[in-house]
């Protein structure tokens, strides 16, 4: 990538970001594939971090070791596992390796992972993690005492994106006033009421970018599922319906993510791939949705 | 009122199988309210054990366990307490704890103490309070978050509620909706507007 993620979010031009996930070990070839398949393709790919809780290798290791790989980074930071000491020389250790994306978020409980009986930290919310990174990057630590050296982030955050979850919605505002400098959003599949969430973004930061967040689908199972387990997702019947009668279920998954990316364009900023099972699809949804060599 | 359940039987008799002498001393406040730690518990707690061949020398209940001020009180309570090998405390933690600190045996916890809650007619309700130890409750219209939020958050809901219930317990509903509708009921929508900082962790 000749640019960063913060030139690309200055930039007048469409922006795609995409998931990848550390692995559980230390075998990085899994990893390191899936971020080859889409070099060049994306502005930034986020590393997730101990994703649904459960236990992976840290992001930022695998941020490190992406970017000297030549990818640009965004490096996730969950609440859930790190009280404010952790958190902050994490944010150090992040810096010190030159990682220059963060994007923050609460994490889901403990509970939802592979070691049910581990301690939920929480120590910080996410408005709050927002709040001391802002002060870190000030030069002075959360306790108030100077740092030598002060980090430097492009720092984002993630929201739902349904705006009739109105107390969601007021966190949003918080994070934006906490520094929040880009949204990455839950999967859309209902562009209408994606409207009426960017409308509410012109309002509450007009000048931060959103990126909406693109699941494909695999099956019309997968959209039921996510329907009923994956809070602030909502695959209306139509699609469901599609998938249903669809002979190739995967290249209709696809299909819809790109109608939808077309649609979504004249509203946000950009899109944020999240795919399940990697990125072997990516490039050929990118072509579809008429984003392939931006 | 503090929170407490009964632990298993069985729990309660293995810890208690190679005692010469048990004594069980129940609590009439929280415990005996909530029926696991009153005189009729404490009855059936004697009986349970004598017949599964534990040598219980007597029960009694103390007015509060947590109140219990000194060794010549609980000697007044249950004369023969001097005798015993351990205590059964029909109470909650910090009641088995106060009694522990005026008897020099074995001490064991009949119950399992749950959370700073409430009980109107037979409705138990849970985790009101996490004795943080700077209370701003009045922040979120009386509905505490650091109390009834899993994941004691101060500036507004994760993004795992659904339907209104809670991501880590589907059975609770989330304590942001409820802070919110709460809020909205009594017009004071304006409190969530503002951010609010972390608390410190007071030492324990
Ligand atoms: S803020 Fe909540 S946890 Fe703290 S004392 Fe008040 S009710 Fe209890
Ligand atoms: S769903 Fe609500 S109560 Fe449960 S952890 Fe999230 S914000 Fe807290």
């Amino acid at each position: 990538m000749l640019s960063t993620f913060n030139d690309a979010l200055n930039s007048e031009r469409f922006i795609v970001t995409a998931e990848v996930a550390p692995p559980k070990g230390t075998d990085l070839s899994a990893t390191l594939g899936d971020a080859e398949l889409i070099r060049g393709l994306v502005d930034a790919i986020n590393i997730t971090d101990n994703q649904r809780a459960v236990m992976r290798m840290s992001p930022i290791a695998v941020g490190k070791i992406l970017m000297d790989a030549g990818h640009e980074v965004i490096v996730q930071l969950t609440c859930r596992d790190r009280n404010r000491l952790v958190l902050q020389s994490d944010i150090l250790a992040a810096s010190a390796l030159g990682i220059e994306n963060l994007c923050v978020m609460t994490g889901d409980y403990t509970t939802k992972g592979d070691h049910v009986g581990a301690k939920a930290v929480y120590d910080l919310d996410s408005v709050q993690l927002l709040s001391l990174i802002s002060k870190m990057m000030g030069g002075s630590d959360m306790a108030g005492n100077e740092l030598a050296g002060a980090p430097s982030f492009t720092v984002g955050a993630v929201s739902n994106t349904d705006v009739t979850k109105r107390m969601q919605m007021l966190k949003l505002k918080k994070k934006i006033n906490a520094g929040a400098r880009f949204i990455q959003t839950q999967a859309v599949y209902d562009v209408g009421s994606f409207k009426d969430f960017s409308d509410l973004m012109d309002q509450i930061g007009p000048n931060v970018p959103v990126l909406a967040g693109i699941i494909p689908l695999r099956s019309a199972a997968m959209a039921h599922f996510m329907n009923n387990n994956i809070p602030g997702i909502r695959v209306g019947d139509e699609f469901i319906m599609r998938m249903e009668n669809a002979k190739d279920p995967i290249q209709e998954g696809l299909e819809i993510a790109a109608e939808s990316i077309r649609e979504l364009r004249d509203m946000c900023r950009g899109i944020h791939l999240m795919p399940i099972g990697g990125h072997d699809n990516t490039q050929r949804l990118l072509e579809m949705a008429g984003l392939y060599n931006r | 009122m503090i929170i407490s359940s009964s632990k298993p039987f069985n729990e309660i008799l293995e810890m208690l199988m190679d005692k010469d002498a048990v004594y069980i001393v129940g609590c009439s406040v929280c415990a005996a309210k909530q029926h696991v730690g009153g005189e009729p518990e404490v009855a059936e707690m004697v009986s349970l054990l004598s017949d599964a061949g534990v040598n219980v020398i007597g029960g009694v209940v103390a007015k509060a366990a947590c109140s219990v001020r000194s060794c010549e009180y609980l000697r007044e309570l249950a004369p023969n307490i001097e005798d015993v090998t351990a205590v059964l405390v029909m109470a909650c933690g910090s009641g088995t704890s106060n009694i522990a600190r005026f008897v020099d045996v074995d001490v064991y916890p009949a119950n399992n103490t749950d959370s700073l809650g409430a009980m109107t007619g037979d409705k138990v309700i849970h985790h009101l309070c996490a004795m943080c130890g700077q209370c701003s409750i009045a922040d979120f219209g009386g509905i505490c978050p650091t109390a009834q939020c899993p994941k004691e958050l101060l500036n507004g809901p994760c993004g795992g509620s659904m339907d209104g219930k809670c991501e880590v317990d589907p059975e609770k509903d989330c304590a942001w909706e409820l802070i919110y509708e709460r809020l909205e009921r009594i017009g004071r929508l304006d409190l969530l507007e503002e951010v609010r900082d972390a608390k410190d962790r007071l030492v324990k």
